[in-house]
């Protein structure tokens, strides 16, 4: 494999006391559209504020194309950023804010006239140079700040949280632009989003951020199929965990008791366990299987409550032990009709579409 | 709306009185300055007798007149570019700084704003006696400086809380420096601010009679020293128009304001 495109070593970030960033390591394939998914206050911005310059890390290095930025100030990095705020220059129009990042370059302006039309059609708001931003939607602004970090043609374009201040469905558009838009021009991005939706609508892969680390970094098929702790299970799609006791565990595998009745083996194991060790199991709803004839192989549950939603139900259940347990089945599913709360339901699962976490 | 003047009712004559008596008590004595340098009565007899511009025309021959208002506006101008200049960087310093004692030290550069002007010229002129800057343009800038400062600190000030800092990363990962992003981006997204301070101070400084009374020497006085020190010695209407110029100025100076004001936020 070729030398990756841009290396991210070690970055770490102490505010006095505060730990902000712990121990990010991190490769990125040139092209790649990788996004930072994590709560609020994992490190995610403050990483990216790392690699744009403006904080620097007290450990750690950066490497782009082999060669440490660190020692690069921002405005001589050549990266590209668009914020969570709105950032155009308030008393510069459109074509002006556009036209700012190749003027500080002292190109002719004949080259940045045509740039400034070039990105002015990519982010499709050509006829709109000589407004102010003041004149323009939250969503038009972001549009404008994207054609400007890209005027320059950056190797890395930075977006931190661009669409958090936009409604639901201008999201979903500019989401569809800003695919587009990496298509088109082949520029490197790391995104930042707290949206796991967001997430796995945009990226190649997504890096999973808790407490100043990265939990996992992969597809979004990788982490919903094989979370690597609890804490991606939980972010990335639904999930349920029930208390388990493991009966024996080895190479990856374990086998588990739950609520005394019954036992699974062959489970994907996560973390470390041992024979008679305490451990949790995760379930999927969508994976569940529900039955209302009783089967040994099945795990016994009530029906707390059934939601319609749309093309899907919702059923919640509780075990004997009173965990909470939700399945969801294609609406029209044999096994809801004649459903009703208070009923005694089975419930199967594929020990693969399962995962135990030891401690 | 709270108070919805159509629903008052007589009480709308009321508020409608109040207003013209209180508008009326804020601009009299300035009407009836104005009016007495255009009355020909030598005594300011009012109302007067006939109308000239007999102390105008004095007023404009007389080469002290002339002389003081040269002292006022060259002192007004030079405290309005340093307040402007320290003031920005003040500013700067108070609302992007992290240090302690931040907010302590944003009082106290307020401090000038409250405390008696009285109290400020003693100090002044008993500190400036010491190293001989009495009577020099150098003292008069200085003391209106410290008077300045704080309008200039304060209007900027707001401004730059106003102003989000991300503008200005943004202008730096564009490839701008620092200075030259403060210079393209930030300065402009703030003109407001620096414009106010700029009329404040001067206002401050060309209006300002307390400090400036200490500062003056027999050779070395600005306009409003000349028209109090006119007062003294003998009343005649050439004070008078001396006065409305520099009430006019102002009046042009605010309305001034009002309109660029207008300008730079649209
Ligand atoms: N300038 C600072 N001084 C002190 N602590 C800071 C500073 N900046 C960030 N932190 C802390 O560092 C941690 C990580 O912050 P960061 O902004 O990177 O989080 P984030 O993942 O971007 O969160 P969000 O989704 O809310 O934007 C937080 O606990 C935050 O309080
Ligand atoms: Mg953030």
């Amino acid at each position: 494999m070729s030398k990756p495109f841009l290396q991210i070593r070690g970055i770490r970030k102490e505010y006095g006391p505060v730990t902000a960033v712990q121990d990010v390591n991190l490769d990125v394939a040139q092209g790649e559209f990788l996004t930072f998914l994590g709560p609020s206050g994992s490190g995610k911005s403050t990483t990216l504020y790392i690699l744009a310059g403006f904080e620097d890390p007290t450990g750690g290095d950066i490497l782009l194309n082999g060669e440490s930025l660190l020692s690069t100030p921002s405005h001589k990095r050549n990266i590209g950023m668009v914020f969570q705020r709105y950032t155009l220059f308030p008393h510069l129009s459109v074509g002006e804010n556009i036209a700012f990042p190749l003027k500080v370059r002292r190109l002719p302006k004949a080259e940045i006239d045509a740039k400034v039309r070039q990105m002015l059609k990519l982010v499709r708001l050509e006829g709109f140079e000589d407004r102010k931003p003041a004149q323009m939607s939250g969503g038009q602004q972001q549009r404008v700040a994207l054609a400007r970090a890209l005027a320059y043609d950056p190797p890395v374009l930075l977006m931190d949280e661009p669409l958090s201040a936009l409604d639901k469905k201008l999201r979903e558009e500019i989401q569809h632009e800003i695919r587009r838009i990496h298509q088109q021009t082949e520029v490197t991005i790391l995104y930042v989003t707290h949206d796991q939706e967001e997430a796995l609508r945009l990226s190649d892969r997504i890096a999973v951020f808790s407490k100043g680390v990265i939990d996992q970094i992969g597809t979004g098929p990788e982490l919903y199929a094989n979370p690597a702790t609890r804490f991606v299970a939980e972010f990335i799609g639904d999930s349920d965990f029930l208390p388990c006791n493991v009966v024996s565990a080895g190479n990856g595998r374990a086998e588990i008791a739950i609520c005394e009745t019954m036992t699974v083996a062959d489970i994907p194991l996560h973390g470390t366990a041992s024979s008679g060790s305490k451990a949790a199991l995760m379930l999927r709803p969508e994976r569940l299987l529900l039955s209302k004839r009783q089967s040994e192989s099945g795990l016994p549950v009530t029906v707390s409550d059934i939601t319609f939603l749309g093309n899907n139900v919702h059923v919640a259940t509780k075990t004997s032990k009173g965990n909470n347990l939700s399945v969801r089945l294609p609406f029209g599913h044999e096994a809801i009709s004649g459903l009703n709360r208070g009923d005694a339901v089975w419930l199967k699962f594929d020990a693969e579409s399962a995962h135990v976490f030891g401690q | 709306m709270l108070l919805n003047l159509n629903r008052l009712g007589w009480w709308k004559l009321v508020l409608f009185g109040i207003t013209v008596l209180t508008t009326a008590f804020l601009l009299l004595p300035i009407l009836f300055i104005a009016a007495l340098s255009f009355g020909s009565s030598q005594w300011l007899i009012f109302p007067p007798p006939s109308w000239t511009l007999r102390w105008y025309q004095e007023l404009f021959a007389d080469p002290r007149w002339l002389a003081s208002a040269w002292t006022s506006f060259q002192i007004a101008i030079i405290v309005t570019v340093l307040s402007v200049l320290l003031g920005l960087a003040t500013s700067f310093g108070l609302t992007r700084g992290r240090f302690a004692f931040r907010e302590g030290l944003k009082a106290l550069f307020l401090t000038p704003m409250i405390l008696p002007v009285v109290v400020l010229a003693v100090a002044l002129y008993a500190f400036f006696l010491k190293i001989g800057l009495n009577g020099t343009l150098t003292g008069f800038v200085i003391s209106h400086l410290v008077l300045a400062l704080p309008f200039s600190i304060l209007s900027i000030g707001n401004a730059l809380e106003g102003f989000d800092k991300s503008i200005e990363d943004a202008a730096v990962l564009c490839g701008a420096s620092p200075l030259e992003a403060k210079v393209r981006v930030t300065l402009p997204a703030i003109s407001h601010g620096i414009f106010s301070a700029a009329i404040f101070s001067f206002l401050t400084s060309w209006d300002e009679v307390v400090v400036a009374i200490f500062m003056s020497s027999p050779t070395l006085q600005t306009l409003p020293v000349k028209v109090w020190a006119t007062l003294r010695q003998d009343l005649t209407p050439v004070v008078a128009a001396a006065s409305t110029l520099l009430i006019l100025l102002t009046v042009l100076l605010m309305v001034l304001v009002a309109v660029v004001r207008k300008g730079l936020k649209s």
